[in-house]
């Protein structure tokens, strides 16, 4: 287990525990009425179909083989229906089911406290195997038909294969010899052979095969359809499974991709003359490699395999040893289950609590009324008042970090994303990740999880060059890359996909648009970066086929909309023939900021401090004008444009003359100028919210209102964005 | 077959027995109705969309916004904006007095407000009763009409335009 099964581990343990209960509730239930509804058989069936898969992945082997056994028991009822089985029968199942619950929350259970799991389930596999067999012979008793006893009969002997017990491990030693495959054009075959009981071998030994196919090797492998067929798994469990190369060459590159990969006891070069020797002649018992390869191991699985007290002494150990080390050096602490799942909008009242507790404490510490207090009173108050600043200051921290969870579970899904459109363009890409581990509040991760999945689709089918010739022509390497990035700013997650590709023409752009009839502007006034804007646009593309991942040009604006769902935005930079960035920034709409309170007219608006350079007094000589008129200021040797909040926003306000108001100097983004407001009223803690939904359909933001905040007297203040305010005032004034 | 018959007929008669007051209702389609003024405009809209009448109640004004948004106010907590029916039916702005509600507003769980003259009463009122407004074209608000039983006209107010563009 490395290290980023670590993770999953925890949601192993929820997972199954969560099912064990679900579990332990429905035999109850049934347990009183005496007998199972179908339904009730079909979840357990799946229930333990679910932990059988989870914990073969977490390689706990007893867990998975136990749930696996009573997963075919069953398919077994399933199939015959739960009326089949007689009054007694019912009665030892359900005391079986109790009992294989028992066990499996056993074995959970020492996940959990990190102690080594039970190496040997044989015994209580034989439980689960008699009763299957008495049921199944209760059936060739009752039935004349015989052809349906077969398959029951047979199913616990592969189910119990991963376990070794003596009936499979015996065939293995005689059927090996012969199973090289018959293919002729192969110049080299690799024989691998899977360490004892992982698990689903066939999967695991498909996994390799995709690994291997992922580095370009051309090979063919055996037994065939590995991945569908289950039955599978058994012959590479008895005798490893083949890859045929066409040459030599290929066969060198796959034995060094193999050492990488896991679950491989060994494997072996096998030349062609030797493989034929052995597909023509009859495949003399002790003499080739590969027969006395697994006949060996199968061997040595008998003892260990045998339940009869004498063997596990022995030879038990060394097959357990092998396996019990790394299991011992991964769970080296007691692994406590430490997750629960919390219902997310408790989680936001509790978030809404904490954020009005913040401000009735700087409410009541701020009291003029305290002012009143003999001195000595007011020290004791003063103390007191810090201690609680301290903890609301904690208790705000955890509360806001309830919420925080990586992002690199999207991230992560990219890579999938990324591989698998890289075998279907045939291109050859490669992602990289950073800043993975950045903390984004769930709601933020679940929004932008369709943008970004959107974005990387885009660069992989119409960013990234089609061919690697046309790559190297460009000067480019021929491996493509896309990087992923998340970061923080102060009050910002911005998270940024950019690809070395094509990169975007903004006057190829343009005349897009102006066909699309789409511009809302003379073609020459739109500047670079408007035009690539553009492509945010609904019913814009910019590519003549539509493809299976992208080419509508319905993503772009969706897109768009989703980030400003949760108050980011989304900008373009791209550079013909160097690549395109797409930059999401989106705000922690959740948090809690510092502001300065200050009042125009009526209003009260509040400035995140974190903004705020200086405020001051000025004259009216300090003002200088331009040609139009625009009012500037000198600070520091620069001068800065004079936003007028009143006449900005339109609010009637008593105070016109430059002497009576106060300049805050602001800054965001390095874009830089004064506001000059009616007063400073103070600073406080506010929690910022959202505007209501209704007002999504106007730019708001663009006039540099993102959030607001209710002050502790009930009344609304409208947050400021500066960014928003300096690029509607100044820029685009 | 007779007693299949026989059945059916039970059936038939056991539905009769129920059917005069479901045909009734279906055909009447009573909602109850909550009936304002604004602007000199009696109008109603179905209670379903109404959550709560305030009044009293300060109004944050919010810049930037068209000039029917009244602006925003702090409900327990939350933030719920208001807009002006009044200026969005293009009459003139009047006064907010004490007899001036909001009717605070549930649209597809878009949550509004909307600032009235005065709230009426809650009427019963069949849907089939409501005319279509005569000229479709020049109305925002109203999606039809209907005469009340004190005489007076009243415009059913589409709760849907609201939160519509």
């Amino acid at each position: 287990m490395d290290s980023s099964m670590e993770g999953m581990l925890d949601t192993y343990l929820l997972e199954t525990n969560s099912l064990l209960d679900n579990l332990d509730e429905m035999l109850i239930a049934d347990e009183k009425v005496g007998t199972f509804s179908t339904d009730d058989v079909n979840e357990i069936f799946r229930t333990m179909h679910t932990i059988k898969g989870s914990s073969a992945m977490m390689e706990f082997n007893s867990i998975s083989v136990i749930a696996h056994k009573m997963e075919d028991l069953f398919f077994f009822i399933r199939d015959k229906g739960i009326d089949y089985l007689t009054d007694e029968d019912r009665k030892d199942l359900f005391n079986l089911l109790f009992k294989s619950e028992d066990f499996l929350r056993g074995e959970v259970g020492k996940v959990e406290a990190g102690e080594p799991l039970l190496d040997n389930v044989d015994e209580f596999n034989g439980k689960i195997a008699a009763f299957m067999d008495r049921i199944s012979r209760d059936e060739a008793r009752g039935e004349a038909a015989a052809k349906g006893e077969a398959v029951p009969a047979e199913a616990p002997a592969p189910a119990a294969a991963p376990a070794a017990p003596a009936p499979a491990a015996a065939p293995a030693a005689g059927g090996a010899a012969s199973i090289i495959p018959a293919d002729d054009k192969a110049a080299v075959f690799i024989h691998i052979s899977l360490e004892e009981g992982v698990g689903m071998e066939n999967l695991r030994a498909f996994m390799i095969v995709n690994a291997l196919k992922e580095c370009d090797i051309t090979f063919r492998a055996y037994p065939e359809h590995m991945d569908t067929d289950s039955a599978t798994s058994q012959v590479i469990i008895e005798s490893g499974f083949y890859l045929a190369f066409d040459s030599e060459d290929q066969a060198k590159k796959a034995e060094g991709v193999l050492p990488s990969q896991n679950h491989i006891r060994d494997y072996e070069v096998i030349s062609p003359d030797e493989a034929r020797k052995q597909v023509g002649g009859a495949a003399p018992e002790p003499a080739p490699a590969p027969a006395a390869e697994s006949a060996a191991p199968a061997k040595q699985e008998a003892p260990a395999a045998s339940p009869a007290a004498a063997g596990p002494a022995a030879s038990a150990p060394t097959a357990a040893s092998a396996k019990e080390a790394p299991k011992n050096a991964k769970t080296n602490g007691p692994v406590k289950q430490s997750l629960i799942s919390v219902n997310l909008q408790k989680l936001d009242s509790l978030m809404d609590l904490v954020g009005e507790i913040v401000i009735t404490e700087s409410m009541v510490t701020s009291s003029p009324v305290l002012k009143q207090l003999p001195q000595e009173a007011y020290d004791s108050f003063n103390k007191s008042a810090r201690q609680l600043r301290k903890l609301t200051d904690d208790l705000q921290d955890i509360s806001m970090s309830l919420r925080m969870v990586p992002i690199s579970g999207v991230f992560q899904k990219m890579n999938r994303i990324v591989r698998d459109m890289k075998q279907k363009l045939n291109k050859d890409v490669k992602l990289t990740l950073i800043g993975e581990d950045t903390e984004v509040d769930k709601t933020i991760v679940d929004a932008i999880q369709d943008p970004i999945m959107h974005i990387v689709r885009n660069s992989m089918d119409h960013g990234i060059e089609k061919t690697k010739e046309e790559r190297l022509s460009a000067g480019k390497p021929a491996q493509g890359e896309i990087i992923l990035k998340a970061s923080h700013s102060s009050s910002e997650v911005v998270i940024s996909c950019s690809d070395d590709g094509y990169g975007m023409d903004p006057d190829v752009m343009l005349s897009k648009a102006e066909e699309k009839g789409i511009l809302t502007k003379p073609k020459s006034e739109y500047s670079t970066k408007e035009a690539l804007q553009l492509i945010l646009l609904p019913g814009f593309s910019t590519n003549k086929t539509v493809t299976e991942y992208s080419g509508r040009g319905v993503g772009m604006d969706v897109v768009k909309k989703n980030v400003e769902s949760v108050g980011g935005n989304i900008s373009i930079e791209s550079e013909v023939g160097k690549g395109t960035t797409i930059t999401m920034k989106i705000p922690l709409t959740l948090a809690i900021m510092d502001g300065m309170k200050v009042t125009v007219g009526d209003s009260i608006f509040t400035i995140p401090i974190a903004n705020i350079n200086q405020s001051f007094k000025v004259e009216d000589k300090d003002i200088v004008l331009d040609e139009s008129g625009n009012e500037m200021i000198e600070r520091m040797g620069v001068f800065y444009p004079v936003v007028r909040l009143d006449r900005f926003y339109g609010i009637q306000s008593s105070i016109d003359t430059i002497e009576d108001g106060i300049m805050i100097w602001v800054e965001a983004s390095d874009k830089s100028c004064c506001l000059f407001v009616d007063e400073l009223v103070g600073e406080q803690q506010v929690v910022v919210k959202p505007l209501p939904q209704y007002f999504n359909n106007f730019d708001l933001k663009g006039r540099g209102i993102t959030g607001c905040t209710i002050l502790g007297d009930g009344n609304i203040s409208i947050i400021l964005d500066v960014l928003g305010v300096y690029t509607a005032a100044v820029e685009n004034a | 077959m007779a007693e299949a018959v026989n059945e059916l007929d039970h059936v038939v008669t056991s539905e009769e027995a129920v059917d005069p007051n479901k045909i009734a209702e279906e055909q009447m389609d009573v909602r109850r109705c909550l009936a304002f003024v604004s602007g000199g405009l009696t109008m109603f809209m179905s209670t379903e969309y109404v959550i709560e009448i305030i009044n009293d109640h300060s109004i944050t004004p919010l810049p930037a916004t068209p000039d029917y948004v009244a602006g925003i106010i702090n409900l327990r907590g939350s933030i719920l904006p208001v807009v002006d029916i009044r200026i969005l039916m293009g009459k003139e702005r009047a006064e907010y007095t004490s007899k001036t509600c909001i009717i605070v507003l549930n649209i597809d769980s878009v949550p509004i407000g909307i600032v009235v003259d005065t709230v009426k009463q809650v009427l019963d009122i069949d849907m089939n009763d409501i005319q279509p407004m005569p000229m479709k074209r020049q109305q925002k608000l109203a999606n039809g009409m209907l005469n009340l039983e004190d005489g007076t006209v009243a415009l059913s107010f589409d709760c849907q335009s609201l939160i519509q563009g």
